[in-house]
């Protein structure tokens, strides 16, 4: 065969693009309040299906916080004609994959399914959402899970590093917990509350049903409206938590004797979804620690060597999510690396980004568009959230002429704003004796047990 | 395409004169390619006293060749809206990346230039570099995380002095530190040859056209001499070999290993559906007795590795508060035991199989996950197309076929037995 040499001498031309088409979702009337929305998807025999109710965190009480998440792990367990082993048996011999559970916004049902067992998922998923009757036996047994459960993570120190900053920064707010609740509030949740929680919150008012896969859009449409048909009731979104005046900058650590590596995290409060700087802070997260190629990463892990890998977040909400940076470090170099990590942030407060940079983290964020919308699960995934957060049904359609839209002076500014030196909390996680000395040279160190 | 719970992938195989195992598997629903270059060398190709190299040299491959300059690979992949990674295993090692499929090319010319030019590039500082990135691996992913060193032990306990499987993937401390740049060139000559690759790409392409273009990025590149394989002795014949551990956690973790067929042997999907079949969902043999029944579990796993060589059954039980591992590894053998003796039903077995026939699925709808799965039938069982009969082989399981693999596998003298206890003061009471 013959061969013209390639030209390895510099990175080959692309091609034409093909341009990008997201999935259309129809809407489907089934005689309720529940909004359905459906796209086919032909290939593999598979559904994925997501139920989004206005039933997380946010909508507890504050001392049964943990509610929603209970709740959602109930459902499976019982119903007025089947005991909990008897919806195992049925749900395991369907074989679909059916996960439910709380963030702080919604309740989410989740299920993977093959094509040819449908009509039985959606009998099971009809059974679970509307007509659960939590035996207050497994309400026992499944609240004692919890609690072993939420102790049992905390062996990780990457976990006690998140939850100890989110306290830090929100207090005795939502977000200052895990969704899940704490040990404290999970112990006094009885049975009442959550057939209370349920009777209220799993309503298809507010809610969302969403799948998208290898099924005739009717077959689906009357699966569905045959099972949920006469379904009523409204949950309206509970109040959007409040954001905190972020604290003063402070050190804490967290003694760990012995650890190989500090667990290490930079965060301040930041902002909700919606706000008119949000392609802005994508970006600036994106070249900051979001990409691979981010500063921080590039940094500590490609030029230091001192951490498998380091990244930042902006964590959107209904309200103001916490900015976090995070990554794992070997002991010796804690304050080294936090005070590269604070160089960095420094350096994006202080000076505009490159043009290429800039336009290196506009393509990653756009370009790979097709990439998110590719199978089934991420689909219904992608879409829900724009529901959730009430992002408007174009926001993926609009969401690259709007990065592409976000200016070098845009990213400073985004980052003067919210990324204050003097609002930044710094956590770690490690051996205290080893560190504790070093971290002064950062501020007065706050020095509890782990 | 689909009939309902079935799929099948057209494959078209080719082999350059090279000696290049190219597979195509065209896909045009999404305006994606994945790119997928797996060479047939892993962790059981270290020699003694090189633990954990096969992965470091994986790290040393996304630091530039001849024409790509260091980071070159991720920039010009995410700057093109592409994902990357590599990874390393027992028998193998892979790169691959899904992008846009107008950058076909682009992928092409990143993946012929780490197999035709990487020499080049590497320097002393580079290796330097990603050795303390991959000890910082290390201590994150394995010694800083609870019950993190479960799995090398038990590898190291099952497996006799020098056998191929006995190390982790991620290597020893002092082994990763001993690592020079001789040894990256030696290893480079010896098993990175286009001879020793499979390429795969699946989506948005003409196979004729792509098979030109992998021809020209790939085709000038001389094949080398194979690499002998080791010699992977028989681990049966040892007896029952247990072990304890402490580790900083609150509550025992069991981890029951069993000897059993191995990707290549017969009766290795039958084990697959036997672990559905033990922990997999909540009517499932060992969670409904340990985790429903007498709560004596928190968690209950179990999975076996699709290895070339050896098989490994993983049966994994988390104890609650209060109850020992003992107590634990008593009862869970207990239930195995039954499971053993003739009690498996056809109804479990149905069920089983609808699980693990989701879970096949599950693991071939996106692009790249596919691409990994044909290069893994490729270069393990040296049949791509295994990805296809995979679903006739599983639906035409019957009960009598996962009852003959769990008498066999689960027996005492195939066990290796692993106890992770909290560290003194660490555990929590009932």
């Amino acid at each position: 065969m013959i061969h013209p040499t390639a030209d390895r001498t510099r990175r080959p031309a692309s091609g034409d693009p093909r341009p990008l088409v997201l999935p259309s979702f129809e809407a489907i009337d089934t005689a309720t309040d529940l909004d359905v929305r459906f796209a086919r998807r032909t290939g593999v025999p598979e559904v994925s299906l997501r139920l989004v109710l206005e039933a997380g965190a946010g909508g507890e009480p504050a001392e049964l916080g943990g509610l929603a998440e209970l709740t959602a792990r109930l459902v499976t367990e019982g119903t007025a004609d089947r005991d909990a082993q008897s919806m195992a048996r049925w749900l395991d011999r369907i074989g679909a994959a059916v996960d439910a559970s709380a963030g702080y916004a919604v309740s989410m049902i989740s299920a993977h399914l093959l094509t040819d067992v449908l009509d039985e998922a959606l009998d099971y998923l009809a059974a679970i959402v509307r007509s659960p009757s939590f035996p207050s036996g497994e309400v026992d047994r499944v609240r004692g899970e919890r609690l072993d459960e939420i102790d049992r993570q905390l062996d990780d120190p990457a976990v006690v590093a998140g939850q100890a900053l989110i306290r830090e920064l929100y207090g005795t707010g939502l977000y200052g917990r895990p969704a899940g609740g704490t040990r404290d509030s999970v112990a006094t949740i009885e049975r009442d509350d959550v057939t209370r929680f349920h009777a209220e919150r799993f309503v298809p008012g507010g809610a969302l049903l969403i799948a998208c896969g290898d099924v005739e859009p009717d077959r689906f449409a009357d699966g569905i409206a045959s099972r949920f048909a006469g379904w009523a009731g409204d949950a309206a979104p509970p109040p959007i938590p409040t954001t905190p005046t972020p604290g003063k900058s402070a050190v804490v650590l967290l003694d760990r004797p012995d650890s190989p590596q500090a667990e290490i995290r930079v965060g301040t409060v930041g902002v909700p979804y919606g706000t008119s700087d949000h392609y802005a802070i994508i970006l600036a997260n994106a070249i900051l620690g979001g990409l691979f190629n981010s500063r921080i990463n590039m940094n500590l892990r490609e030029d230091k060597g001192w951490t498998y890998g380091a990244r930042s977040s902006f964590r959107f909400r209904r309200g103001a999510g916490p900015f976090t940076v995070q990554t794992a470090v070997e002991t010796p170099v804690t304050a080294d690396a936090f005070e590269e990590i604070l160089g960095e942030i420094d350096r994006m407060r202080t000076e505009p980004v490159g043009d290429e940079e800039l336009l290196l983290a506009k393509n990653a964020l756009t370009l790979s568009l097709p990439l998110q919308f590719e199978t089934a699960s991420q689909i219904t995934e992608k879409t829900s959230r724009a529901r959730i957060y009430g992002l408007g049904d174009d926001y993926w359609a609009t969401f690259r002429g709007r990065i592409e839209a976000v200016g070098a002076e845009d990213v400073l500014e985004v980052c003067r704003t919210y990324l204050g030196r003097d609002r930044l909390l710094l956590l770690a996680v490690t051996d205290a004796q080893a560190v504790h000395a070093d971290l002064q040279r950062l501020g007065p160190v706050d020095l509890r047990p782990a | 395409m689909s009939e309902p719970g079935s799929v099948r992938f057209p494959l078209e195989e080719h082999r350059l004169e090279n000696g290049l195992r190219v597979i195509l598997q065209p896909d045009r629903s999404a305006p994606l390619v994945a790119t997928h270059v797996m060479y047939h060398v892993g962790s059981k190709d270290e020699r003694r006293g090189r633990t954990g190299f096969a992965h470091l040299f994986e790290h040393l491959l996304f630091q530039g060749s001849e024409h790509v300059p260091r980071e070159g690979h991720f920039k010009y992949i995410q700057d093109a809206g592409g994902t990357l990674n590599g990874t390393t295993w027992f028998d193998r090692t892979n790169y691959f990346e899904t992008l846009p499929s107008n950058e076909l090319d682009l992928a092409l010319w990143l993946e012929s230039d780490r197999m035709g030019f990487f020499k080049p590039g590497i320097t002393r500082e580079k290796l330097d570099n990603q050795r303390e990135v991959v000890k910082n691996e290390r201590r994150q992913s394995y010694e800083n995380r609870p019950y993190g060193l479960a799995f090398e032990t038990v590898l190291h306990h099952a497996f006799p002095e020098g056998h191929p499987y006995r190390h982790p993937t991620i290597g020893y401390m002092e082994d990763i530190d001993a690592a020079s740049l001789e040894d990256v060139h030696e290893f480079f000559d010896l098993h990175y040859g286009p001879n020793n690759a499979t390429l795969v790409l699946v989506g948005d392409f003409d196979p004729r056209d792509a098979l030109a273009r992998v021809e020209r990025w790939f085709g000038p590149i001389p094949p080398r001499p194979i690499p002998d394989r080791p010699v992977v002795p028989s681990p049966l014949g040892r007896g029952e070999r247990r072990r304890s551990i402490e580790d900083r956690v609150q509550v025992p973790r069991v981890y029951l290993m069993f000897h059993s067929p191995s990707f290549n042997d017969a009766g290795f999907e039958a084990t697959d559906v036997l672990t559905f079949l033990l922990t997999d969902g909540n009517s499932s043999r060992i969670r409904k007795a340990l985790v429903y029944e007498r709560q004596i579990a928190a968690e209950v796993s179990s999975f076996t590795w699709p290895i070339e060589r050896v098989g490994m059954c993983f049966v994994v039980a988390t104890a609650r508060p209060g109850t020992s591992a003992d107590e634990l590894e008593r009862a869970v053998r207990g239930v195995l035991e039954d499971v053993r003796g003739g009690g498996i039903g056809d109804d479990e077995v149905e069920g089983a199989l609808n699980r693990a026939r989701r879970g096949l699925v599950g693991e071939l709808n996106g692009f790249g996950d596919r691409a990994d799965a044909i290069a893994h039938a490729a270069v393990l069982r040296g049949h791509p197309g295994y990805v296809n009969d995979a679903f006739p082989l599983y639906a035409g399981l019957r009960r009598d076929d996962i009852q003959s693999v769990a008498a066999d596998v689960l027996a005492d003298d195939r066990l290796t037995a692993l106890h992770v206890v909290p560290e003194p003061g660490l555990e929590v009471a009932a």
